[in-house]
Formats: structure tokens, sequence, C-alpha cells
């Protein structure tokens, strides 16, 4: 089989496991209402997560997706309640802010030269201070005000139980996963990853690709934040805070290295069910804080170590044929 | 392939189209009201609620608070645990809300896939929250908050002391400066409604009898104690002249204390809530005085009131406004330390 196909395959398997196991030692994981709410769960994140493959299997890393999420729910916020715009331009505006703020990551990257760690460790800062600016104050006193505006909640809700947010994951998991594999992007996306230099020496614009990954990333964070302000129903100064790293945590655990080069949005999919899954069963025996959060460090862990040891076992295996065949070659010769 | 990508998404434009024709896309609470059958609102005054048997047939309550490791937490899980363990037919969970609006608002989903009877809830953010607590009073679960109120309509509100506590603390400060002084706010995290009652009531008390007391300052602590010393310490530097500190909980007056002392300032310090460590630091000198509330006795509080909502089947539907129920203030200080008792320390 190939390694791609393997790989995908033990990621479904741990998910099946994970959910067996919860759903025999927990009541009510396998009814309709829970699955439901797991694919709730996990679509904002895996939303996210769709960029942030691009920019991972490229080789980077962005650490200002939460904060990105923050700053544009605040700005929706305050649009909505000192304005009263229209629900369609709060979320044009919306989308519109979070690509921007995805050009100002790539440029810092591409064009300042900063690495991708510090940069966007740095944007983070800047976009959660922006919250702050934009924050809905009365008095001078930062106070948080409900969203009333049925066009913006009716983002959080369903169709027969399916939630809008789920469905808009899966159409932009497809149209990701299209992209990666099918378009020339796609291929450079994979080159840049693989190996910068070349990727570079075939006439790979690598920068552009960088930055375009960046720009992707900021504007699903941008549909990511309606989904999120429409099902909350607010925006709170904190409103996003630890996202981003559970974001790389569903994308590491769906297959893409951080070396670059390597995954697919199908795998990153398969990780954010994985990651959602995960906490809504924790949730379900009712332990301590303490323990939730060792149990759930422990699993991610654990899948990330399997991945490395994993992968340096496929790249052993690879080396090891293609020495067998140079010397069955030269041996023939 | 272009053509093959193409007719891809015309079908799925053509699916989510059908979808969204079909159902018809519903809210939260849109879908949890029609799930538990009526349209959400009562329709006369006179309509009915019909409850269970909170004695005796099966219940689970459950108890979602800000975050289960503060003492007044744990002291309000104390008081709703002593008084549901009475009946055997109850099943009493408690939950960690972590700080986060999006936790709770997932736990409180958890809740209420999972049919709770009742739900008290110490709402991180009171918009926040809004929206999940629509959604259980929707299906049918009453939501009482505890302390932190929710942005809606909802069964009940077991209040502490907030808007009397600032009005008292203020009275305290402004007659023992004369009337003229300056102060500073050490105020809760953005949005509780408990920080803004809090302020509502001393700033009212400040401008009316007070005019003279300057309010030099007011930074968030976020309720926790080692942000509140961090802002101390920025006030300190700030400003010369402070004669008095309002934290907007005890956990941030103590944090106040500590770095008025390592700057060695003698300053009036005032908290809000009368924790056990408070106590004893107004006994040790470092803390002027509290307003306590009896935090077990909130929880036992809360606790009855969810029997009371799941006998009666009152819920948000039958209600206009959030009906509220205030512990009593009692302000705390050095002279009337011994009112409190070992078993009233939480």
């Amino acid at each position: 089989m190939r390694q791609e196909n393997m790989r995908r395959l033990i990621s479904v398997a741990s998910l099946v496991i994970l959910a067996l196991v919860f759903g025999f030692t927990s009541n009510g994981f396998f009814t309709a209402t829970n699955i439901l709410s797991i694919l709730r769960e996990c679509a904002i994140t895996g939303i996210i997560a769709i960029g942030v493959s691009f920019v991972i299997i490229t080789a980077g890393i962005d650490l200002s997706t939460g904060a990105i999420v923050g700053f544009v729910s605040m700005l929706c916020a305050n649009l909505l309640y000192n304005y009263a715009l229209p629900a369609g331009l709060v979320m044009f505006i919306s989308v519109l802010a979070g690509t921007v703020c995805g050009v100002l990551n790539g440029f810092v990257v591409t064009k300042l030269r900063v690495p991708e760690f510090i940069a966007t460790l740095s944007t983070q800062y800047l976009f959660r201070s922006l919250v702050f600016v934009f924050a809905i104050r009365e008095m001078g006193v930062i106070t948080n005000k409900k969203i009333t505006d049925p066009g913006i909640l009716i983002m959080g809700g369903s169709v027969n139980g399916v939630y809008l947010v789920t469905i808009t994951f899966f159409a932009l998991a497809v149209i990701g996963q299209v992209i990666l594999k099918k378009t020339k992007l796609g291929t450079y996306i994979y080159a840049t990853g693989a190996n910068r230099k070349s990727a570079d020496l075939s006439g790979i614009n690598t920068d552009n690709v960088r930055w375009a990954v960046f720009i992707i990333t900021g504007f699903l964070c941008g549909i990511a934040s309606i989904f999120e302000i429409g099902r909350i129903g607010s925006a709170t100064t904190d409103l996003g805070t630890g996202l981003e790293f559970e974001v790389i945590a569903a994308v590491v655990i769906g297959g893409c290295a951080f070396s670059g080069g390597r995954g697919d949005i199908f795998g990153t999919a398969v990780g954010a069910i994985f990651m959602a899954v995960l906490q809504n069963g924790i949730l379900k025996y009712n332990l301590p804080t303490a323990a939730q959060l060792i149990i759930k460090g422990v699993v991610i862990v654990a899948m990330i170590v399997f991945d490395s040891v994993y992968n340096q076992y496929m790249q052993k295996r690879i080396h090891q044929k293609a020495s067998e065949e140079a010397q069955a070659a030269g041996g023939e010769a | 392939m272009k053509k093959k990508m193409m007719s891809l998404l015309m079908v799925g434009a053509m699916a989510v189209g059908m979808l969204a024709g079909c159902g018809g896309v519903k809210t939260d609470s849109e879908a949890a009201s029609e799930a538990a059958g009526g349209n959400g609102k009562a329709d006369t005054a006179t309509e009915a609620a019909t409850g269970k048997n909170a004695y005796s047939d099966e219940i689970k309550i459950g108890f979602l608070p800000n975050v289960i490791g503060d003492s007044c937490a744990a002291a309000w899980a104390e008081g709703m645990e002593s008084y549901l363990g009475n009946f055997s037919n109850v099943t009493f969970n408690v939950f960690d809300g972590k700080a986060s609006v999006d936790t709770e608002n997932t736990i409180m989903e958890q809740m209420i896939n999972e049919n709770y009877d009742a739900i008290i809830l110490q709402a991180t953010d009171a918009a926040g929250l809004a929206a999940s607590t629509d959604k259980a009073e929707a299906a049918g679960i009453p939501v009482i908050t505890c302390n932190l109120d929710a942005d809606t309509v909802h069964t009940g509100l077991v209040a502490g002391v907030d808007t009397e506590a600032g009005q008292q603390i203020a009275e305290r400060i402004g007659e023992s400066l004369g009337g003229k002084g300056k102060v500073v706010i050490i105020s809760a995290t953005p949005g509780a409604t408990k920080g803004e009652n809090i302020d509502k009531g001393f700033k009212e008390v400040l401008k009316e009898k007070y005019p003279d007391i300057e309010i030099l300052d007011e930074q968030s602590g976020e309720w926790l104690t080692e942000n509140a010393n961090t802002v101390m310490n920025d006030f300190l530097t700030k400003y010369q002249d402070i004669d008095a500190v309002l934290c907007h909980n005890d956990a941030m007056a103590e944090g106040a204390a500590e770095a008025a002392k390592a700057a060695n300032k003698e300053i009036q310090i005032w908290g809000v809530d009368g924790e056990s460590k408070m106590l004893d630091y107004i006994e040790q000198g470092l803390c002027t005085g509290t307003v306590y509330t009896d935090c077990q006795k909130q929880g036992a509080a809360c606790a009855q009131f969810c029997m009371y909502a799941i006998g009666s089947g009152i819920t948000a539907k039958n209600l206009s406004a959030t009906p509220v129920v205030k512990m009593a203030p009692i302000v705390v200080t050095k002279e009337n330390l011994s009112e409190i008792t070992e078993d009233m320390r939480w």
C-alpha cells in the first residue's frame, strides 16, 4: 500500500478506536444529538485547520489564527452594535478583515524574511491587541453586548439537526483537498514544503506560494469567526485564545509533518474530528479538570510521537528499497 | 478537469440549496423548543406549567461554575451537595468552565443533550452564555444562574451581593476619609455582571455623597490575585497618593494587599466575597474589609431554587424577566470579624 494511504488508514483507525472506547465506556456517546454536536465542535477548528494544513505543508507554521478569529469576531460585534450594518455586509467585512490579517502574516514572513514562528507569534499579539481596540465600551469600561441580528445568529443554526458550520466545513474541506491534489498551486505547495531550494531552482516562486497559504488561512479564519459569533451570540476579549494549538494539533494528528511536504486535507479533517471526539468523550467521564488535561495531553503526544516514529520507519524502508534497487541495477550492469 | 470541478461545485450548491429549502435553517433555541414541543412562548398568562415530582422521579442537576478551582465555587458546590445529598433520587454533577466562554458553551450543550433536569450556571460572560441559556430553557431545562448572570430571561438568579456591596464599601471609604481622597478600582473581567453592579453601586454613592473623592484609575484584574498584584504595582508607580482601593473580589484584594505591603504603603483595601483567606488578611491588618456572602448557603439556595423549578415546570417561557434572590450582605472589618464563625468560613 502507498505510504500516503497507509497513513490515512492509521488516522481513520485511531479515530474509530477512540470513538469505540468512549462509546462503550460512557453513556450517550453514540446518539444522534451527540454525534451532531461533535461534528459542530470540530467544524470551527476544522475550517481553520484547512488553511493551517497548507501552511504546515509548506514547512511553515501559523500561531496567530486564534488571535485573528478573536479580532475579526470583535470587529463584527462592534460594527453590529455601533453601526447596525446589515448582516451580509458585516460577514463580507469579517472575511475581508481575516484575509487582510493573512496578507500581513505573509508579508512579514516573505518580504521581511522573519521566520514563521516568530512572525506569527508577534502578529498574534498584534491582532489580540486589536481586539481591545475594537471592544465595545460603555463609559470607558469594556462591556460585552449580545448580538441580536438574526442574519448573523442564523449562522449558528442547523438544518434538520445538521449545523451550518459542519456543512461549510465539509464543503471547504473538499475544495481544499481538490486545490492540494488537482491544481498547480497544490503541487507548488508540496514542492515548497518538501525542498524549498529545489522548488526555487525549478522556477516556482516559493515566496508567493508561502504568501498565498497565509492569505488562505486568514480568509478561512474570517469565515470561522462568522460561525463562532453566530453560535455564541457575542464576542469576548479572550475569544479564540488557545485555538491555534487545537488547530495545529488537529493538523499534525491528521498526518501533516512539521518538516513539510506531507499530508492532506482528508487527514486534517480526520484530525479535527479526532480532537472533537476526544474532548467530547473526556467530558462524558466528568473527571476533574487536571485529569481531563492529562488525558488530552497524553493522547495528543502519543499520536505525534507515533507519527514521528512511523515517518522515520517509512523513510528507512524507502531508502532500503532504493539501495536494493540500485544494487540490483549495478549488479546487472 | 475544469468541467468536472464545475459540475461537482454545482451539485454541491444544489444539494445545499435543497437542504436549506427542505428543512429551513433554525437557530439552536428554535430547534430546541420545537423538539420540546410548543412555540417557545406561553400563549396566555393562565397557561399552567407542569413539572416533575422533584422528590421521587429520577433527577439530574448539573453545576457549571466559571472555575471550579476557586474557593467560592468550592463553597457553592459544597452547599449544593450537602442539600441535594439528602434526596436519593437526585444525581448532582459538577463541571469546570475553565474560565472560558467556549468551554462553558460546550458543557451547556452536553448537559442539554444528556437531558439534565436543571442547570446551575455561573456565566463566564453574560452575553456569551445567553444563547446556550436560551437553548436550555427552550428545551425545558430551567437554568439558575449563581452570582454571574446570563444576559437573557431565565428561570432564576441567586445573586451574591453586588450593587449593595459597592454602595456599602463606598460609604465606609467615604466616611473614613472624611469625604476627601483618592481611590483606584481593580475591576472584574469585562462583561461580568457582578463586577458591573459593584462598580455601579460604588460610583453611585461616591457621586451622590462624596463628590470630593476622586477615582484615579480603573483596570481589570480579571478576578485573579496575580493580575491584581501587577495592576496594583502599576498604580503605585503611576500615582503618588492612593488612599483606598476597591477590588471586585477578595482574590484581587489579596493581590493588591501584597503589592501595597511590598511598597510599604498604608492603603485601605476592600474586597467583596468574604473568603477565609481574606478574613485572615483582615485580621493581620493587610486588608481593611470585605462584604461577606455565605457561599454555602448561596449554593444551597441555588439547589433549592432548582427543585422548585423542576417541580413547578416553570421555565423562561412563563417569565417576562429573570426572578432574583439576593444574598444578605455583611460588611466585615477587623472590629466585627468575630461575627463570622468557623463554620461560616469558606
